[in-house]
């Protein structure tokens, strides 16, 4: 006799490890916010922000400016070609003209994480508003609004930044945001169109129809609030699309030129031949900060993606 | 700007490019570096060219060559084309003497009336917009041929000067003598001297715009007539590498023979990789002087900076030895005046600081400040302003090095320091020169267009004469006066540089008519002398010996230059 049938037959059965589990997973699923890798990303890009924000109130930021410090000083505890040490009042080194690499990354991350979330501010905005002309207009304004967002979605970003760019000389981080959004609000539109165009032969949108209620009414709080988490993941989306392009245009040598980027810093590095002189903590401190805020990203998205869409949490 | 991702594939083409042509060894090859795109490979006409990349791709070291080579080191004009000239008693008026048997690459004789043609045509044609040619047009009245190996030469006003400035590659470049038999009936302005032939001792064999391919004219007139032997590279190779991580490491990796500037650090991690690589001295600091000192140019039309005292406020900011620290990690030295700072200069830079010009080493922000208040604007948090204006200014900077950007980088962060809210705008190479200096479409600008003295000042004084002042959007006349200073205190100086011109070298009085110039310069500062320049140029001796140093200087190291038939020549194989 099996001990799962006697303790069935005592009849108060304590329930077992696969029960729990099974239990424990349904409680998640009670609130699909509680999502484990939701959690990660946003920790991860939190933690970002957080060296922004306490880095700004214990580290002396105005080391950040060209020549304030030795060159090409390693991090603590190694050793440049020179023989030089790493001392603690740069503690993650130097970078070849005297900027203190801690303050370039209090200052460069969050730099780079916020052009992406106002370019994709901006973007997603534009194709809320125009996704959602288009679906529930139609007619004319759906035509214009559609071939031109089809026209936009085949102009490759990069290559019209950077004439735009090198046109502007020096932008600022706003400018560059702005300019970044003009190309990620296509996608959204197209997609939320889709979405619109499904939805309004949906019940309720009829019946608020009949009511008399307004079209901004319609769009915006009746049919919206059911677009929420599709619109969250798509938002993460296209705030990874858009650092990816202001990190590609930092890394041409375009965008800000005083403010510190974490691509404009890898941008340098490269220029200035860090690799050859094995001044690995010039590029390798910025290019593992983009890391880190591309995988919380990512993780955010998946997240998303499961609060969104319940079939792919049961994969979990 | 993203010159590094054309890098990656920079060798690739070349593979490619040495693969389609006849092919030759690559101990046989010298490969040269080149710091800027061949915007038009197609195009030979350098008389049209204000950027320099239709002849330092190889043009004018190995194809075109010059009259005479004037030798830093002894100071002497070394004959090359010509064998002679001989200038009257005011030097007013010269008599050149060309070589015999020197012949073209296609065959034809090169005599007088080549060096007659090529003359005229930058009397003849106002659009040709070459310095060397600006030089030509307002320094000569007329030219004749006395007979197949002499040519005649009247200038408009005595030019003690003459042969070296425009014939002798005192910088850069000289006047390039073209082949009459085929320049003849086309319009020197539109012509594209489409396939280009010279009297070098190598032939054009293919370019694209990150290369340009060379190859060795074995019936070369010089090793016929016993002037030289034929150098020993069969091919000659000019390739863009892009950035100083590219070329370091291709030179590192024995796939580049000489490359452009490189700071310390990249030298020494270099070397650390390849003993074989050399640079002008053995140790630190390794760099040649550069004779072009770097300065800070200023557009005198441009308002707050069209007020003298508002430039001397920035002069007073500028901290020359940050910029050494920073940007040249001490291999050079703070300028002291405009001028170059070698030896047979010495008497003219006494002269200047007598007269009040000196610079000095470090910032006095004070003394700045207090003319910036003194011009009427008021601190207002971290910058100044006037009228709800705040202060500020945009430093327009070559992207194509780094020893430039970062030069201006410093020099951003110390005005931002004392409340001025400048910023670097980094444009590219070709529009730099082509756009931005000449038309005079900046407010300020990183540059070096006081070079020119290397041991006599009037070819820096020179260049900052009123009779060069021409309105913004126009472009000044070989680069002279690009700040467009103008006024009574700049016709003052203009009128003691002119005196000079006509004094010959060494005269006394010189040094006279220096201080009293110098006096004004100092005063109302077109632009502002930042520090000496300092090249450190690798050479590579895997496969050739033979490169210009310090031990073995039989000219300077600049490869670039017109003077790199020398460097050519003197080229051994390794065994």
């Amino acid at each position: 006799m099996t001990r799962t049938s006697s303790e069935a037959q005592s009849g108060r059965t304590p329930p077992s490890r696969a029960d729990r589990r099974q239990t424990r997973r349904l409680r998640r699923f009670d609130s699909p916010w509680m999502n484990p890798k939701l959690f990660w990303g946003l920790g991860l890009l939190l933690g970002i922000v957080a060296i922004g924000l306490l880095g700004r109130l214990f580290w002396n930021l105005d080391l950040v400016f060209t020549g304030s410090n030795t060159l090409k000083l390693p991090p603590v505890g190694f050793e440049n070609l020179r023989r030089q040490e790493g001392t603690w009042i740069n503690p993650l080194g130097t970078d070849g003209s005297g900027r203190d690499m801690l303050a370039l990354i209090i200052m460069g991350a969050p730099n780079s994480l916020f052009v992406g979330l106002l370019a994709s501010l901006i973007g997603m905005t534009t194709g809320i508003v125009l996704g959602f002309t288009a679906g529930f207009v139609g007619g004319r304004v759906d035509d214009t609004i559609r071939v031109l967002s089809d026209v936009m979605i085949t102009i490759p970003p990069l290559l019209i930044l950077v004439v735009f760019q090198s046109a502007f000389g020096d932008v600022s981080l706003t400018m560059m945001a702005l300019l970044i959004a003009g190309f990620v609000w296509q996608s959204p539109t197209r997609l939320i169109r889709a979405q619109v165009l499904s939805m309004k032969r949906s019940g309720y949108v009829q019946m608020a129809q009949l009511s008399g209620a307004s079209v901004p009414h319609i769009m915006f709080r009746e049919m919206m609030p059911n677009l929420v988490p599709y619109l969250f993941g798509s938002f993460i989306a296209s705030v990874t699309t858009a650092i990816v392009t202001a990190v590609g245009l930092e890394v041409l040598g375009l965008g800000p030129q005083r403010i510190p980027t974490l691509g404009r810093t890898i941008y340098e590095a490269i220029n200035a031949g860090a690799l050859i002189q094995n001044l690995w903590w010039w590029w390798g401190l910025p290019t593992l900060l983009l890391g880190v805020m591309f995988i919380g990203l990512l993780l955010i998205n998946l997240g998303l993606d499961e609060v969104s869409n319940p079939r792919l949490r049961k994969l979990s | 700007m993203f010159k590094h991702l054309i890098t990656g594939t920079a060798t690739l083409a070349l593979m490619t490019g040495t693969a389609l042509a006849q092919d030759v060894a690559r101990e046989d090859t010298v490969i040269f570096d080149l710091d800027r795109t061949i915007t038009d490979p197609t195009n030979f006409n350098w008389l049209t060219d204000g950027t320099g990349v239709r002849r330092m791709h190889g043009g004018h070291q190995v194809m075109w060559e010059p009259l005479f080579i004037l030798d830093y080191n002894t100071g002497e004009l070394d004959p090359w084309l010509a064998i002679g000239f001989e200038g009257n008693d005011d030097s007013s008026a010269f008599t050149i003497s060309l070589r015999d048997g020197v012949e073209w690459s296609d065959g034809e004789a090169f005599n007088a009336d080549d060096v007659v043609f090529s003359i005229n045509l930058a009397l003849e044609n106002e659009e040709i917009t070459a310095r060397e040619a600006s030089a030509i047009r307002s320094q000569v009245a007329s030219v004749e041929k006395v007979d197949d190996l002499t040519v005649s030469v009247t200038l408009q006003a005595p030019n003690p000067r003459f042969m070296v400035e425009n014939f002798g590659i005192r910088i850069f470049g000289s006047y390039l003598i073209m082949p009459e038999h085929i320049w003849a009936g086309q319009d020197a302005a539109t012509f594209t001297f489409p396939e280009p032939i010279g009297t070098g001792p190598y032939t054009f064999t293919s370019a694209a715009t990150n290369r340009a391919i060379w190859d060795r004219n074995d019936d070369w007139w010089g090793a016929k007539t016993g002037f030289m032997d034929l150098p020993e590279p069969q091919r000659v190779i000019f390739l863009e590498t892009g950035g100083e991580e590219s070329r370091a490491q291709l030179i590192a990796g024995n796939d580049l023979d000489a490359a452009q500037n490189v700071s310390v650090g990249t030298f020494e991690a270099v070397r650390a990789q390849n003993a074989a690589v050399i640079a002008w001295y053995e140790d630190y600091p390794y760099a040649a002087a550069d004779p072009c000192a770097r300065q800070l140019e200023i557009n005198t039309t441009v308002a707050p900076w069209d007020d003298p005292a508002m430039r001397r406020a920035v002069a007073h900011i500028i901290d020359r030895s940050q910029i050494v620290n920073v940007a040249y990690e001490g291999t050079t030295e703070p300028s002291r005046t405009m001028f170059a700072q070698y030896g047979a200069m010495q008497p003219f830079i006494q002269a200047a600081i007598a007269a009040g010009g000196e610079l000095p080493m470090t910032a006095d922000v004070d003394a700045a400040q207090a003319l910036i208040e003194g011009a009427g604007w008021t601190r207002d948090g971290d910058y100044y302003t006037k009228d709800g204006e705040t202060l500020s200014v945009e430093i327009h900077v070559n992207s194509a090095s780094t020893e430039y950007t970062r030069t201006i980088d410093v020099v951003v962060e110390q005005l931002q320091r004392a409340g001025i809210d400048a910023r670097s705008v980094p444009v590219e190479n070709g529009v730099f020169w082509g756009e931005v200096l000449p038309f005079g479409a900046y407010e300020m600008s990183y540059s070096w267009l006081s070079c020119g003295s290397v041991n006599e000042p009037w070819a820096s004084m020179g260049r900052y004469t009123v009779k060069d002042v021409v309105p913004v959007g126009e472009r000044s006349p070989g680069f002279n006066n690009t700040a467009r200073w103008d006024g009574a205190a700049a016709e003052a100086y203009s009128a003691a540089v002119d005196e000079m011109a006509s004094l010959p070298l060494g005269d006394p009085q010189i040094v006279d008519l220096v201080g009293q110039a110098y006096g004004h310069l100092a005063e109302e500062m077109p632009f502002i002398p930042l520090v000496q320049a300092a090249k450190l140029i690798p050479f590579n001796t895997t496969y050739w010996e033979g490169w210009p140093t310090n031990d073995n200087y039989y000219n300077h190291p600049f490869f670039w230059w017109n003077t790199g038939h020398q460097i050519v020549h003197g080229l051994t194989k390794v065994e």
